[in-house]
């Protein structure tokens, strides 16, 4: 049970307090839409991360098995050696798009997929097989660039969903509560003052007709 | 901070999302960076894929009408989960988004149909609160 605050037992403080419990409930029923609204689009979130999750698993195994082909068909030494020749410099713009005032990432990222010859390895001295383990792990790179933007957008807003949940228990299971629990009270305590009065006035009447 | 100042500036931040001044779609189709500044300085892209689904939605006409983002009005006196979605093409493309009724100047929307709006309109739609 909610422990009532420590209140005068006034009108002026019984107004005061229906208008600091109304302010509450209005703020606890907007916090709860805006938790709701959260859960939705949290679950949207999830919902992409797992698609974007099983293409970008699915594409790195497609990659692994054209690099493990490249290693048995080139030789590991040879491989090894074309990729310290590759080059890449890949430019990653990261800012921020915002859902309900929450700052989620958005990456915006440039053409991944190159054609051979702008590797940087030689391609007389290599294998097709090359080429096309390259391209997979590049088409991978891209899935796991949108794959992290994603788990970026999902930690923000759980978050912020976490943040919100607390505000509404902190709302519902003690402020709430609290406030109706010393509005009962002063109302009680009013009534009894008021029956207190009464019977007081009716002795004082009674005192008064003996008397004559 | 008093409990009251805290919910008091609680609401204050709900709606702080929202633009300053809301774009139609022809503006934003014409403009080569269709976006918005939100009341809290921050700017609000919308997807270009997203426009062009709308334009294909709305008439030629309606396309000054049509005032973005398009507000998912949330109102506790409305019911948890339900939402508010006013102004003639705002309810015309929705409905069409939805396969709803279309209704006139006002329609509203449930839980599992915000849900579809906003996968299916995720820059080009905002939740407003109200109360």
């Amino acid at each position: 049970m909610a422990v009532a605050l420590a209140v005068p037992p006034t009108r002026m403080e019984l107004l005061k307090l229906r208008q600091r419990v109304s302010l509450a409930q209005r703020g606890h029923d907007l916090l709860k839409e805006k938790m709701d609204a959260l859960v939705i689009e949290f679950f949207e979130v999830v919902r992409q991360i797992q698609e974007a999750r099983a293409k970008a698993l699915e594409q790195l195994m497609v990659s692994h098995r054209a690099l493990s082909m490249c290693l048995a068909i080139m030789g590991t030494l040879e491989t090894k050696q074309a990729s310290k020749e590759a080059k890449r410099e890949l430019q990653v713009e990261i800012s921020t798009r915002h859902i309900m005032g929450i700052a989620v990432p958005a990456v915006e990222v440039e053409e991944v997929e190159r054609n051979a010859l702008m590797r940087g390895y030689g391609l007389h001295m290599t294998s097709s097989l090359l080429d096309k383990a390259s391209r997979e792990f590049e088409r991978a790179l891209k899935f796991l660039i949108g794959l992290a933007e994603l788990e970026g957008s999902a930690f923000a807003i759980a978050r912020e969903l976490e943040k919100t949940k607390r505000r509404v228990n902190a709302l519902e299971y003690i402020l709430i509560p609290r406030l109706k629990e010393a509005l009962k009270f002063i109302m009680m305590r009013l009534d009894e003052m008021e029956r207190e009065n009464f019977t007081r006035l009716k002795r004082i009447k009674a005192m008064l007709e003996e008397r004559e | 901070m008093s409990a009251d100042r805290l919910i008091k500036f609680e609401l204050s931040k709900l709606n702080v999302h929202l633009p300053v001044r809301r774009l139609s779609l022809r503006e934003a189709l014409s403009s080569s960076k269709p976006q918005v500044v939100a009341r809290d300085g921050s700017v609000h892209t919308f997807k270009r894929e997203e426009l062009e689904l709308l334009a294909g939605l709305l008439p030629q006409a309606d396309r000054d009408k049509l005032q973005l983002p398009i507000l998912i009005a949330l109102e506790p006196k409305l019911g948890r989960g339900t939402a508010r979605i006013s102004g003639e093409a705002e309810v015309k493309v929705v409905s069409q988004v939805l396969e709803k009724e279309p209704a006139a100047r006002e329609l509203l929307i449930y839980r599992p149909e915000v849900a579809i709006l906003r996968r299916k309109l995720p820059t080009t739609t905002q939740y407003l609160f109200l109360w």
